[in-house]
């Protein structure tokens, strides 16, 4: 809504701001004469340091001299003292709310048609803290916070290059949410850098209160089963992108970055990879890509040769099973399905309880209510260690966790349907969506489809650092 | 319009040609392969010209359009005569809705595939090709140790000419190899020649495979290439037939997909205004082949197919030629 420029009478402009804000009890408004000019110094409460505000401008601008007038009460302000670093003036009341409410203060004159802001910011937010979503043993243990100007300081941290660009831009209707577009000019093509640019042009929305908010603007497919633009909430995670040619985008409020584009491929690497010995960081990557596959597979393989091909089983393995599953009261594909549903109630419960009971919740269902399912034979144990195996396999995974969740059942229905030409069709299906897509260019499974032999040296296996960095790698590579 | 390289469309053609010779027919012998070969040479000159050509012209277009769909119907109807050996559990005791219910299944997902365009699914094929070599090199794995190579000494085969026919006859990939050609960047007479030498490797390999496991079984069993997947266990306490499965009808779906791509890609140039449900109308096309074909083999008519899938291209070189100098 457009409110217009600010009017130079200092109590129909006061009225003005009361007027729109509704009288809001957190819009603070000081009045006072400094220099002989009747002004007032508006802010948000909560939102500026208390002490900064008397220090760096009460005390100064109550001592200001008898002046002429209100353009020269400015005058002074701006060349004789030195209230604030970031002082942008203010012309019209978007403006003067868009700014009170970042943690300005803002000073009006009476007789002056714009107004002088002061960043006095000083509302409580979280400190660094390590993050809770990405462990890691070798590296920083620092991760991003709500604010955007304290994640842009610690990115700027560790890469001091000139070459690194952050672009402030504003989006969201109501809540101006402040968002930051990180690159390094030398590594990004500017014509990527135009697309991703026009993509968060065409966001129109209300408020941005989370990255989920922004990402399907940046993602070009209607339907995806993978993400192809990435979050992290380590900035030397998005340090290390940021070198690789990818843009990042910040978001004030949310304690992690969007980086664009994603592979396929990076869902397996971690920053710790690095700090091992090659040959065991490439053991664990291919620990990581077997993992992935039990957590989609197991379940489904063992429902789908259990049900329709015995054959399969060596003997002592069928005489196994078939011993546990003729006590079970439930089909096979019902007990896979209550099992894997049953966890994820648990899950789910375990994340949105307090903490204290999160723990309590997964001793009792871990405990009593699988100990108790197996010992009632409503179970059969094998179903439930392959459903256990298959779940602690998602977890070397976390940020797939609701692919891994979501196609875990899939293929486990197809599975149960129809045997493993049901997990073959669905196979195909989800290896075509993957490889479909593709953001700005970049296919989201390469560099194994379409084959790049100079990606495998850190996607197959992890080559020596010094060959790694010789290479000068940028994800231009990998541009069709 | 180069959309996929050569390597995605060498894999796509290979899967295509695999799966034709998974559902091989009849006895396999040294002479089989030595017409296999010789049919893959004779392909390979024939396909240089076509590379030269880069592409159909008009008027084989509507040919090219009846060989994928008659290729599609192929895929169905061989799936129908395997489904007893690979077990498809909606397929098995279910008659013909059954059949109908996996071909269905099989065209929905091709309707997909098709639907995400070529780019996907040769990013997709290659990925599938990968999986499906390294399967392929467990049963190889498995017939080096377990096998019996004197079997392919004793395997009597059928005459050079009928093998070179069949050899013709179980190349899946030349009519979309001559359509898709144009959409591949890079040298073409390097992606024709490394797609047949590709072709002829994984053929020996397969047929090598077949004959040192099943030995004289391949002569009285239907599909002895299926049959030598399923006896070659390379492990002792596991069977792998089920990546075997697996892979059988991934292979299925790519090769069913590649002729629906195919086909609705030429549709599109032959009647651009019919833009809606063209994989659809592909699909139904297929299925209707599929019951016309009915497990048949048709050999000769494969052959004379193929052969006509990359001559035609070479004859639109030579009248275009003429036309020039006239």
């Amino acid at each position: 809504m457009e409110k217009g420029e600010l009017l130079p009478v200092l109590d129909s402009s006061i009225e003005m701001i009361r007027r729109i804000s509704g009288s809001s009890s957190d819009v603070l408004i000081n009045r006072f004469v400094s220099g002989g000019v009747h002004c007032a110094l508006l802010c948000c409460e909560g939102m500026v340091s208390a002490s900064v505000i008397t220090e760096l401008i009460f005390e100064p601008v109550t001592d200001i001299p008898r002046q002429s007038s209100a353009e020269e009460l400015y005058r002074y302000i701006n060349e004789e003292l030195l209230l604030s670093t970031d002082r942008p003036q203010v012309e019209d009341y978007d403006t003067l709310f868009r700014l009170m409410n970042s943690g300005f203060a803002v000073l009006l004159a009476d007789g002056m048609d714009f107004g002088l802001a002061f960043g006095v910011q000083g509302y409580a937010s979280r400190g660094v803290q390590e993050p809770l979503g990405e462990g890691n043993i070798m590296g920083a243990h620092e991760g991003f916070t709500e604010t955007v100007r304290t994640n842009m300081s610690q990115i700027r941290r560790r890469l001091k290059s000139p070459e690194l660009v952050m672009e402030m831009l504003r989006k969201g209707e109501k809540s101006h949410t402040d968002l930051c577009l990180c690159y390094m000019k030398d590594r990004v093509p500017e014509a990527l850098m135009d697309r991703i640019r026009r993509s968060l042009d065409g966001i129109e929305l209300e408020a941005i209160l989370t990255t989920g908010y922004i990402r399907p603007f940046l993602e070009k497919r209607s339907f995806e089963i993978f993400d192809s633009a990435g979050t992290t909430e380590r900035p030397d995670v998005l340090c290390s992108k940021l070198i690789e040619g990818r843009a990042a985008l910040l978001v004030d409020g949310v304690p992690y970055a969007i980086i664009v584009p994603r592979l396929f491929c990076e869902s397996f690497q971690t920053l710790d990879d690095y700090a091992y010995k090659p040959y065991y960081a490439a053991f664990i990557r291919w620990l990581k890509y077997a993992a992935f596959l039990a957590a989609v597979l197991l379940p489904s393989f063992y429902v789908a040769i259990v049900m329709y091909h015995p054959e399969l089983l060596n003997s002592t393995l069928f005489m196994l099973l078939a011993d546990a599953e003729k006590r079970a009261p439930l089909s096979i594909l019902t007990e896979a399905l209550f099992a894997l549903l049953m966890y994820e109630m648990i899950r789910e419960a375990g994340v949105r309880l307090p903490k204290p009971a999160g723990g309590a919740v997964g001793i009792i269902s871990g405990l009593i209510i699988g100990d108790a399912a197996v010992n009632s034979g409503l179970i059969s144990t094998p179903l439930l260690t392959m459903t256990a195996l298959s779940v602690l396999s998602g977890l070397v995974l976390p940020e797939l966790a609701p692919q891994l969740t979501v196609l875990r059942l899939a293929f486990l229905i197809a599975g149960g349907a129809m045997g493993l030409f049901g997990i073959s069709l669905l196979a195909c299906g989800v290896l075509v969506n993957i490889c479909a897509t593709e953001d700005y260019g970049f296919p989201y499974t390469a560099p194994f489809s379409p084959f790049r032999k100079r990606g495998m040296g850190d996607t197959a296996v992890r080559s020596d650092i010094r060959k790694l960095q010789s290479r000068g790698f940028t994800v231009e590579e990998y541009h069709e | 319009m180069n959309e996929i390289n050569g390597r995605q469309l060498g894999a796509m053609l290979l899967i295509s040609d695999v799966y034709f010779l998974f559902c091989l027919k009849g006895s396999i012998s040294p002479a089989a392969l030595t017409g296999f070969l010789a049919a893959s040479a004779l392909q390979l000159l024939f396909a240089l010209g076509t590379a030269a050509r880069g592409g159909a012209s008009v008027r084989p277009r509507i040919f090219f359009l009846g060989y994928s769909v008659f290729l599609g119907g192929l895929v169905f109807s061989s799936l129908w005569s395997v489904g007893g050996m690979i077990y498809i559990p909606c397929e098995n005791g279910c008659g013909i809705w059954g059949r109908l219910m996996t071909a269905a299944l099989i065209a929905a997902v091709c309707i997909y595939i098709s639907h995400e365009g070529i780019k996907p699914a040769a990013r997709a094929s290659v990925i599938a090709a990968a999986a499906g070599a390294l399967c392929l090199a467990a049963d190889l794995a498995g017939s080096v140790s377990g096998g019996d190579w004197k079997h392919i000494t004793e395997l009597e085969g059928r005459g050079m000419l009928s093998e070179t026919v069949r050899g013709f006859a179980l190349s899946g990939g030349t009519g979309s190899f001559a359509v898709l050609l144009g959409s591949a960047k890079g040298d073409r007479a390097g992606i024709t020649a490394g797609y047949f030498a590709a072709k002829a490797a994984v053929s020996s390999a397969v047929l090598l495979t077949a004959m040192a496991v099943a030995g004289r079984i391949a002569e009285i069993t239907e599909r002895p290439v299926i049959t030598a997947m399923q006896l070659s266990q390379p492990f002792e306490a596991q069977r792998i037939d089920s990546l075997f499965l697996v892979m059988f009808v991934v292979f299925a779906v790519f090769t069913a997909a590649l002729y629906m791509i195919t086909a609705t890609r030429l549709m599109k140039e032959l009647f651009p205004r019919f833009e809606k449900y063209r994989s659809a109308a592909a699909a139904v096309l297929m299925t209707a082949a599929a019951l016309v074909i009915s497990g048949r083999e048709l050999l000769l008519l494969r052959a004379v197919l193929a052969v006509s899938a990359l001559l035609l291209p070479l004859t639109g070189i030579k009248r275009s030629a003429a036309g020039n100098s006239g």
